[in-house]
Protein backbone atom coordinates (compact mmCIF):
# COMPACT_ATOMS: atom_id res chain seq x y z
CA UNK A 1 0.00 0.00 0.00
CA UNK A 2 0.90 3.61 -0.53
CA UNK A 3 1.42 6.31 1.67
CA UNK A 4 1.99 9.70 1.05
CA UNK A 5 3.83 12.74 3.06
CA UNK A 6 2.77 15.78 2.35
CA UNK A 7 5.09 18.81 3.56
CA UNK A 8 5.43 22.36 3.22
CA UNK A 9 8.96 23.73 2.79
CA UNK A 10 10.79 26.87 4.46
CA UNK A 11 10.41 28.49 0.62
CA UNK A 12 6.74 27.87 0.92
CA UNK A 13 6.92 24.95 -1.97
CA UNK A 14 4.49 22.18 -1.27
CA UNK A 15 6.25 18.86 -1.25
CA UNK A 16 4.00 15.38 -2.38
CA UNK A 17 6.06 12.63 -1.66
CA UNK A 18 4.39 9.25 -2.63
CA UNK A 19 6.20 6.01 -0.66
CA UNK A 20 5.12 3.01 -3.17
CA UNK A 21 3.06 2.33 -5.78
CA UNK A 22 1.26 5.37 -7.91
CA UNK A 23 -1.44 2.65 -9.30
CA UNK A 24 -5.68 3.70 -9.85
CA UNK A 25 -5.92 3.77 -6.08
CA UNK A 26 -2.98 6.12 -5.49
CA UNK A 27 -3.95 8.34 -8.25
CA UNK A 28 -6.96 9.69 -6.23
CA UNK A 29 -4.87 10.37 -2.80
CA UNK A 30 -2.49 12.09 -5.11
CA UNK A 31 -4.89 14.43 -6.62
CA UNK A 32 -6.42 15.01 -3.61
CA UNK A 33 -3.02 15.65 -1.74
CA UNK A 34 -2.06 18.27 -4.62
CA UNK A 35 -5.55 20.05 -4.51
CA UNK A 36 -5.36 20.15 -1.02
CA UNK A 37 -2.07 22.14 -0.82
CA UNK A 38 -3.45 24.47 -4.07
CA UNK A 39 -6.55 25.14 -1.88
CA UNK A 40 -4.54 26.04 1.18
CA UNK A 41 -2.50 28.72 -0.84
CA UNK A 42 0.38 26.45 -1.78
CA UNK A 43 0.83 26.91 -5.91
CA UNK A 44 3.97 25.89 -6.10
CA UNK A 45 4.13 21.81 -5.87
CA UNK A 46 7.01 19.36 -5.74
CA UNK A 47 6.06 15.81 -6.33
CA UNK A 48 9.03 13.69 -5.17
CA UNK A 49 8.78 10.36 -6.60
CA UNK A 50 12.22 9.06 -5.22
CA UNK A 51 10.44 6.50 -2.93
CA UNK A 52 7.55 5.45 -6.02
CA UNK A 53 8.58 2.15 -7.12
CA UNK A 54 5.43 2.24 -9.83
CA UNK A 55 3.69 4.50 -11.73
CA UNK A 56 0.77 4.02 -14.10
CA UNK A 57 -1.25 6.27 -16.54
CA UNK A 58 -4.04 7.35 -14.13
CA UNK A 59 -1.44 8.49 -12.25
CA UNK A 60 0.54 10.47 -14.84
CA UNK A 61 -3.47 12.06 -15.39
CA UNK A 62 -3.39 12.93 -11.75
CA UNK A 63 -0.21 14.72 -11.97
CA UNK A 64 -1.21 16.23 -15.63
CA UNK A 65 -4.09 18.02 -13.76
CA UNK A 66 -2.20 18.99 -10.93
CA UNK A 67 -0.31 20.59 -13.43
CA UNK A 68 -2.80 22.40 -15.20
CA UNK A 69 -4.39 23.30 -11.38
CA UNK A 70 -1.58 24.79 -10.19
CA UNK A 71 -0.75 27.06 -13.39
CA UNK A 72 -4.17 28.14 -13.40
CA UNK A 73 -3.70 30.04 -9.75
CA UNK A 74 -0.19 31.08 -11.18
CA UNK A 75 1.64 28.95 -9.82
CA UNK A 76 3.73 25.60 -11.53
CA UNK A 77 4.20 21.66 -10.59
CA UNK A 78 7.49 19.57 -10.97
CA UNK A 79 8.41 16.15 -10.36
CA UNK A 80 12.11 15.10 -8.76
CA UNK A 81 13.98 12.35 -8.34
CA UNK A 82 12.19 9.69 -10.35
CA UNK A 83 14.02 6.21 -10.25
CA UNK A 84 15.06 4.77 -13.78
CA UNK A 85 11.85 2.54 -13.93
CA UNK A 86 9.53 6.11 -13.06
CA UNK A 87 11.38 7.68 -15.67
CA UNK A 88 10.57 5.09 -18.33
CA UNK A 89 6.85 5.37 -18.19
CA UNK A 90 7.08 9.53 -18.65
CA UNK A 91 9.30 8.76 -21.31
CA UNK A 92 6.79 6.44 -23.14
CA UNK A 93 4.02 8.63 -22.85
CA UNK A 94 6.18 11.61 -24.15
CA UNK A 95 5.72 13.51 -20.37
CA UNK A 96 9.02 13.97 -19.60
CA UNK A 97 8.81 16.87 -21.70
CA UNK A 98 6.13 18.63 -20.05
CA UNK A 99 7.20 17.25 -16.48
CA UNK A 100 11.41 17.54 -16.43
CA UNK A 101 12.57 15.47 -14.11
CA UNK A 102 14.51 17.65 -11.18
CA UNK A 103 17.66 16.17 -9.11
CA UNK A 104 16.18 18.19 -5.91
CA UNK A 105 13.12 19.29 -4.02
CA UNK A 106 14.83 22.26 -2.53
CA UNK A 107 16.03 23.29 -5.78
CA UNK A 108 13.47 22.10 -7.90
CA UNK A 109 12.48 26.38 -8.77
CA UNK A 110 15.47 27.34 -8.91
CA UNK A 111 15.28 27.83 -12.79
CA UNK B 1 4.27 -29.42 -15.77
CA UNK B 2 6.58 -27.31 -15.26
CA UNK B 3 10.36 -27.77 -17.24
CA UNK B 4 13.25 -26.84 -16.65
CA UNK B 5 13.43 -22.78 -16.84
CA UNK B 6 9.71 -22.44 -17.27
CA UNK B 7 8.06 -20.91 -14.21
CA UNK B 8 3.66 -20.51 -14.63
CA UNK B 9 1.59 -19.11 -11.78
CA UNK B 10 -2.28 -18.90 -11.84
CA UNK B 11 -4.58 -17.52 -9.48
CA UNK B 12 -7.96 -15.67 -8.97
CA UNK B 13 -9.52 -12.30 -7.41
CA UNK B 14 -12.11 -10.31 -7.14
CA UNK B 15 -13.01 -7.78 -9.59
CA UNK B 16 -12.74 -4.62 -6.56
CA UNK B 17 -9.93 -1.89 -6.37
CA UNK B 18 -8.27 -3.61 -3.50
CA UNK B 19 -6.99 -5.95 -6.13
CA UNK B 20 -4.99 -4.06 -7.99
CA UNK B 21 -2.16 -3.95 -5.14
CA UNK B 22 -2.85 -7.81 -4.91
CA UNK B 23 -2.10 -8.56 -8.42
CA UNK B 24 0.92 -6.52 -8.28
CA UNK B 25 1.87 -8.25 -5.23
CA UNK B 26 1.14 -11.38 -6.65
CA UNK B 27 3.48 -10.51 -9.92
CA UNK B 28 6.39 -9.86 -7.60
CA UNK B 29 6.11 -12.70 -5.83
CA UNK B 30 6.12 -14.52 -9.51
CA UNK B 31 9.55 -12.23 -10.30
CA UNK B 32 10.82 -14.03 -7.33
CA UNK B 33 10.90 -17.30 -8.36
CA UNK B 34 11.61 -16.30 -12.16
CA UNK B 35 15.04 -15.43 -11.55
CA UNK B 36 15.98 -14.86 -14.97
CA UNK B 37 13.16 -12.40 -15.90
CA UNK B 38 15.28 -9.44 -16.55
CA UNK B 39 14.10 -5.79 -14.08
CA UNK B 40 13.67 -4.23 -17.40
CA UNK B 41 11.41 -6.98 -18.54
CA UNK B 42 9.91 -7.06 -15.26
CA UNK B 43 8.93 -3.46 -15.40
CA UNK B 44 7.27 -3.62 -19.01
CA UNK B 45 5.10 -6.28 -18.76
CA UNK B 46 3.92 -5.01 -14.70
CA UNK B 47 3.12 -2.16 -16.57
CA UNK B 48 1.12 -3.47 -19.27
CA UNK B 49 -0.29 -5.50 -16.59
CA UNK B 50 -1.61 -3.04 -14.75
CA UNK B 51 -3.30 -1.12 -17.00
CA UNK B 52 -5.35 -3.79 -17.71
CA UNK B 53 -6.24 -4.75 -14.97
CA UNK B 54 -6.74 -1.05 -13.96
CA UNK B 55 -8.80 -1.09 -17.02
CA UNK B 56 -11.31 -4.30 -15.66
CA UNK B 57 -11.74 -2.89 -12.36
CA UNK B 58 -12.57 0.50 -13.81
CA UNK B 59 -14.72 -1.04 -16.03
CA UNK B 60 -16.29 -3.18 -13.92
CA UNK B 61 -17.33 -0.13 -11.30
CA UNK B 62 -19.10 2.12 -14.72
CA UNK B 63 -21.21 -0.79 -15.18
CA UNK B 64 -22.15 -1.23 -11.34
CA UNK B 65 -23.03 -4.67 -11.67
CA UNK B 66 -25.05 -5.81 -8.91
CA UNK B 67 -23.88 -9.64 -8.15
CA UNK B 68 -21.09 -9.33 -7.07
CA UNK B 69 -19.70 -11.94 -9.00
CA UNK B 70 -17.19 -10.88 -11.13
CA UNK B 71 -14.23 -12.77 -10.97
CA UNK B 72 -10.83 -12.07 -12.39
CA UNK B 73 -8.25 -14.58 -13.35
CA UNK B 74 -4.80 -14.53 -13.84
CA UNK B 75 -2.40 -16.67 -15.87
CA UNK B 76 1.44 -15.68 -15.90
CA UNK B 77 3.96 -17.25 -17.47
CA UNK B 78 7.81 -16.99 -18.32
CA UNK B 79 10.12 -19.20 -20.04
CA UNK B 80 13.60 -18.11 -22.44
CA UNK B 81 11.58 -16.65 -25.21
CA UNK B 82 8.86 -14.83 -24.03
CA UNK B 83 6.86 -13.79 -20.91
CA UNK B 84 3.46 -13.97 -20.91
CA UNK B 85 0.37 -12.66 -18.76
CA UNK B 86 -3.41 -13.77 -20.22
CA UNK B 87 -5.56 -11.95 -17.86
CA UNK B 88 -9.59 -13.33 -17.90
CA UNK B 89 -13.13 -11.82 -16.60
CA UNK B 90 -16.64 -12.37 -16.72
CA UNK B 91 -17.56 -8.84 -17.08
CA UNK B 92 -19.16 -7.30 -20.46
CA UNK B 93 -17.07 -6.99 -23.88
CA UNK B 94 -15.34 -4.84 -24.29
CA UNK B 95 -15.85 -2.77 -27.38
CA UNK B 96 -11.94 -1.76 -28.33
CA UNK B 97 -10.14 -1.08 -31.42
CA UNK B 98 -6.31 -1.22 -30.85
CA UNK B 99 -5.39 -0.57 -33.96
CA UNK B 100 -6.35 2.83 -33.43
CA UNK B 101 -4.82 3.56 -29.99
CA UNK B 102 -2.27 6.22 -29.81
CA UNK B 103 -0.93 8.16 -27.52
CA UNK B 104 -2.62 11.21 -26.54
CA UNK B 105 -1.14 14.71 -26.17
CA UNK B 106 0.94 15.79 -23.27
CA UNK B 107 -1.81 17.81 -21.50
CA UNK B 108 -4.44 15.15 -21.59
CA UNK B 109 -5.55 13.96 -18.06
CA UNK B 110 -6.65 10.57 -19.06
CA UNK B 111 -6.30 8.17 -22.46
CA UNK B 112 -2.91 6.68 -21.87
CA UNK B 113 -3.29 3.40 -20.45
CA UNK B 114 -3.93 1.22 -23.45
CA UNK B 115 -1.41 3.49 -25.54
CA UNK B 116 1.26 2.58 -22.83
CA UNK B 117 0.73 -1.29 -23.13
CA UNK B 118 0.54 -1.00 -26.54
CA UNK B 119 4.04 0.68 -26.16
CA UNK B 120 5.58 -1.64 -23.50
CA UNK B 121 4.85 -5.01 -24.92
CA UNK B 122 5.09 -6.86 -27.98
CA UNK B 123 2.29 -8.75 -28.43
CA UNK B 124 -1.48 -7.39 -26.56
CA UNK B 125 -4.58 -9.54 -27.71
CA UNK B 126 -8.25 -9.53 -26.60
CA UNK B 127 -10.67 -11.79 -27.40
CA UNK B 128 -14.15 -12.37 -26.17
CA UNK B 129 -14.52 -16.28 -25.46
CA UNK B 130 -17.58 -18.45 -23.77
CA UNK B 131 -19.11 -15.08 -21.99
CA UNK B 132 -15.13 -14.19 -20.93
CA UNK B 133 -13.41 -11.67 -21.73
CA UNK B 134 -9.44 -12.69 -21.95
CA UNK B 135 -6.58 -10.27 -22.33
CA UNK B 136 -2.95 -11.32 -22.98
CA UNK B 137 0.17 -9.51 -23.37
CA UNK B 138 2.92 -10.92 -24.23
CA UNK B 139 6.95 -9.80 -24.19
CA UNK B 140 9.66 -11.33 -26.12
CA UNK B 141 12.77 -12.06 -24.82
CA UNK B 142 16.12 -10.91 -26.21
CA UNK B 143 18.48 -13.25 -24.75
CA UNK B 144 17.70 -17.81 -24.46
Amino acid sequence: MIEFNVRTTDQGLGVVAPHGRLNMVAARHLRDAINGLIGGGTTRIVVDLADTTFIDSSALGALVAGLKSARQVGGDLRIARPTESVMTVFRLTNLDKVLRPRDDVEGAFDD
Amino acid sequence: MTDEGTWVEAFEAPVEEATLDLVQDRLEAFWTRAVSVEPTERMKLEMAFVEIVGNIIEHAFAVDTTDGGRILSVVLRADADSIEAVISDNGLPTALDLGSVTMPDEDAVSGRGLALTVAAVDEMRYERVDGRNHWTLRLARQSG
